[in-house]
């Protein structure tokens, strides 16, 4: 039974930062953008929100950090991509490489530490204990005392989709995925559109950021995103967007982690720390299957 | 009856000295019908995007309801009234029509969530209002593209519009969808919206307008009533001269055969036979043209021609060779193609003019090129650019511009120059003059008649038999796959042709 809940909690531990920065890819794949940020965006988050919350003893100055840090990297993917028109692919791939190096550099600079930075000073997020149901054997222990950033990510997974379907603001980011030049002649600029569409990313990957480093861990590491932005790109672009959709996917990556920690009892840590991918691959590989067939017919 | 728009003195000059609008001054009032006609490129599309806050005017003034006004873009025009539909239709196909009439100014509830109900209903209440028999739940992709230009007027008129600007709205449309088309606009004018009309089609014109202003290469040549206009002279101050609609071939002995089909057969991969036994002779000096209704063989012949697809029997010769299995190089040395899709086969339309221009000649002609054929000399190209634009009056700025920066009409002018400067002695042509105004026509007409002087053999595809009658010395019907009439121009007329393409069979009577 341990080992069950075990899974279960490593599969929602993992699934959460992925989920939220897919969330925010979500946005951002409706607008009409090519965002292949969120890793660097994640990593922006988590860098500042670690840095909030150490200066400022806080965790929700960690967070507001966190989606600061992360909006800034947004700000410069709406610069370049928008304002500027350049491609956006480039412009992504700079921003991740650039959000690698800058909050190295700084980890550097501000902590003189090399690799990975932690301190009690820095206050992580609280678990959360929900009164009557922690005392309910098996369930309690899944559904209460999980992270606050859980609790936001499951908030944040219906409030995107009632955004994306069933609001004003929804049927204009679809109208900017789907035909920019028909939303302009309506008379809604397309281009503050997928503005606003990047500023929601950035607040989604920030919060993903804030549970890396406080949340997960309480400590920054170098590069320590690991490709959870681009496993919350692969989400994305396999379901289309649909934040539903995202969701199962981010859990499904989310149990093959956990059950890659859990074959480590048998089998080489190099070996299992490749589950996840390999069963995003085959994830990736059954839906192009499907969508060819759906296509023959 | 009160001017609702003046547009006075109106510069658009598109860089570096392509002089789009030469100050045209332009009245139009309160509920008529206004149609803007002119030849490709003569600068009706940019004097109504100029209206409509498309592009800016470089000079001149504009004033509405008798206010001066300047619309920096298109929103602000919607605001003040004014609307346009496009040539091609601008909606979210993935939308229901519903949501794409109200994208942008829909009615909401708390929070900023979409009162779909109310939207729904708001969108019915305007589609009862103007009677335009149209299922607002229904998805765009799912509908006709006549519904879809309804939903695009319905878009503006949900707006409150009172001038609509129509650019060529019937290009897209069926022939029996124009009728309806028609009725709908003369309603709204009746209702007392002001729509300006951009056509080239003349008859279109003087059957639904009531007053017509007429351009000329950017500058205007009057405007008239439709009453008091008839189509010679229409034609006439379109092109500044007089437009013949007869034959205009001489009379000439046609030479030895150039091109033959002999027992051509072609069953497609669904075993559907497409070509039964096509035997089909051009000789030098002779126009021949093909008629039928579009499906029935055409596309596949060409297909064949050109060795797109092989055929399941038979051979193709020209210039006393077999060329049914050639490479292309090798046909395209006694075969010279005009396609009728000039966007995709025709030319590239993102290469620039030159780089078009010089297709196929730079493989066949060693001055093109240096270095055995390695190196392309851009000299050369620039020079014979010029020549071909000297030799097809073709408008442009330079060769250097994008291919798709031209007009419909200057791009035909473009292949055509390249195909017909080939020196290859058979010439196929598929739909010569579709999509080209009045002007463009003649001029392309000319040439083709010129290339006849020249001995050369010339099989012409097309759809409209009054080109056919006006080009042909003899015509070949095709009908479900068969040639089932070789036909003198001379000894037949419309009718009887007309009456082979549908029944396939000569008509007695």
């Amino acid at each position: 039974m341990n080992i069950i809940i075990g899974l279960i909690n490593g599969m929602i531990t993992s699934a959460t930062p992925i989920l939220l920065a897919a969330l925010g890819g979500s946005l951002t794949y409706y607008a009409g953008i090519f965002n292949i940020a969120m890793e660097g965006m994640m990593l922006g988050g988590a860098f500042f929100g670690m840095l909030g919350s150490y200066y400022f003893h806080s965790w929700p100055i960690g967070i507001l950090f966190a989606i600061l840090g992360a909006i800034l990297m947004a700000l410069i993917f709406i610069l370049f991509a928008v304002v500027l028109k350049m491609d956006e692919f480039i412009t992504g791939i700079g921003l991740n490489l650039f959000s690698v190096g800058a909050t190295t550099y700084m980890l550097r600079q501000i902590f003189k530490v090399k690799g990975a930075f932690s301190s009690p000073e820095i206050v992580p997020i609280p678990k959360i204990d929900i009164p009557w149901i922690k005392d309910i054997p098996v369930v309690g222990e899944i559904i209460s005392g999980q992270n606050l950033i859980v609790y936001l990510t499951l908030l944040a997974t219906i409030a995107v989709s009632y955004l994306v379907f069933k609001t004003r603001f929804g049927l204009r980011l679809r109208a900017a995925g789907y035909n920019r030049t028909s939303l302009d002649t309506s008379g809604v600029s397309a281009n503050r559109i997928r503005v606003w569409s990047l500023i929601l990313c950035g607040v989604l990957t920030g919060l993903a950021g804030s549970f890396l480093s406080l949340g997960y861990v309480t400590l920054f590491s170098e590069g320590m995103s690991a490709g959870r932005g681009w496993i919350s790109l692969a989400a994305v672009i396999l379901v289309s967007g649909n934040p539903t959709g995202i969701a199962l996917i981010s859990l499904l990556f989310g149990f093959t982690d956990g059950l890659g920690l859990f074959m480590q009892r048998s089998l080489p840590s190099q070996f299992t720390s490749m589950v996840p991918y390999v069963a995003t691959l085959i994830a990736l590989f059954v839906y192009s299957v499907r969508l060819k067939k759906k296509q023959t017919i | 009856m009160a001017d609702i728009i003046e547009m006075d003195r109106i510069v658009k000059i598109f860089p570096p000295s392509l002089v789009a609008l030469d100050a045209v001054s332009v009245k139009f009032s309160k509920g008529e019908i206004h149609a803007i006609v002119g030849e490709n490129g003569a600068g009706k599309s940019t004097l109504m995007k100029i209206l409509y806050g498309m592009q800016p005017a470089d000079s001149g003034e504009m004033l509405y309801n008798g206010k001066k006004v300047k619309f920096s873009d298109p929103g602000e025009a919607i605001l003040a009234g004014i609307g346009m539909v496009h040539q091609e239709i601008m909606l979210i196909p993935q939308y229901t029509v519903w949501e794409n009439v109200v994208l942008g100014y829909e009615p909401v509830k708390f929070g900023g969530r979409l009162d779909a109900k109310k939207a729904r209903e708001l969108v019915k209440q305007k589609i009862d209002e103007f009677g335009f028999n149209l299922n607002p739940d229904a998805k765009v992709e799912d509908i006709s593209v006549a519904a879809r230009q309804k939903v695009e007027i319905l878009k503006l008129l949900f707006r409150n519009v009172s001038v609509l600007i129509m650019d060529e709205p019937t290009s897209v449309l069926t022939p029996q969808e124009i009728p309806q088309l028609f009725g709908e606009l003369k309603r709204l004018r009746d209702n007392g919206h002001t729509i300006l009309f951009i056509s080239h089609h003349l008859e279109e014109v003087l059957e639904l307008s009531d007053r017509i202003t007429v351009l000329r290469k950017g500058k205007k040549v009057g405007t008239i009533k439709a009453v008091e206009a008839t189509k010679a002279g229409l034609a006439q101050m379109m092109v500044g001269r007089e437009v013949i609609f007869d034959s205009i071939r001489k009379n000439q002995t046609a030479g030895e055969v150039l091109f033959e089909t002999s027992g051509l057969n072609y069953t497609d991969p669904d075993k559907r036979p497409r070509l039964i036994d096509v035997n089909i002779q051009v000789r030098a000096g002779e126009i021949v043209g093909v008629a039928g209704v579009e499906g029935n063989g055409q596309l596949e012949l060409v297909n064949l021609i050109m060795g797109l697809i092989e055929p399941t029997s038979g051979s193709i010769k020209a210039v006393g060779e077999d060329i049914t299995r050639k490479p292309i190089l090798e046909k395209r040395k006694r075969v010279a193609f005009v396609p009728q899709d000039r966007a995709n086969m025709g030319a590239s339309i993102a290469a620039n003019i030159a780089e078009n221009v010089i297709m196929t000649h730079h493989r066949l002609d060693q001055r093109f090129t240096r270095w055995a054929g390695r190196i392309l000399d851009f000299k050369q190209a620039a020079s014979f650019t010029d020549e071909v634009r000297r030799k097809f009056d073709i408008q442009m700025s330079s060769g250097e511009a994008v291919f798709k920066s031209l007009s419909g009409g200057n791009q035909q002018k473009v292949i055509l120059g390249r195909e017909l400067l080939l020196e290859a002695p058979f010439i196929l042509l598929d739909q010569p003059t579709r999509g080209l105004d009045v002007g463009s026509i003649e001029y392309v007409h000319q040439r083709i008649i010129d290339m006849r002087a020249q001995k050369r053999g010339i099989l012409m595809i097309s759809a409209d038999l009054e080109e056919l009658f006006r080009l042909t010395d003899r015509i070949v019907v095709m009908h479900k796959g068969r040639v089932v009439a070789d036909l003198v121009t001379e000894k037949t007329n419309v009718t009887e042709v007309g009456y082979l393409m549908l029944e396939g069979a000569a008509y007695e009577a």
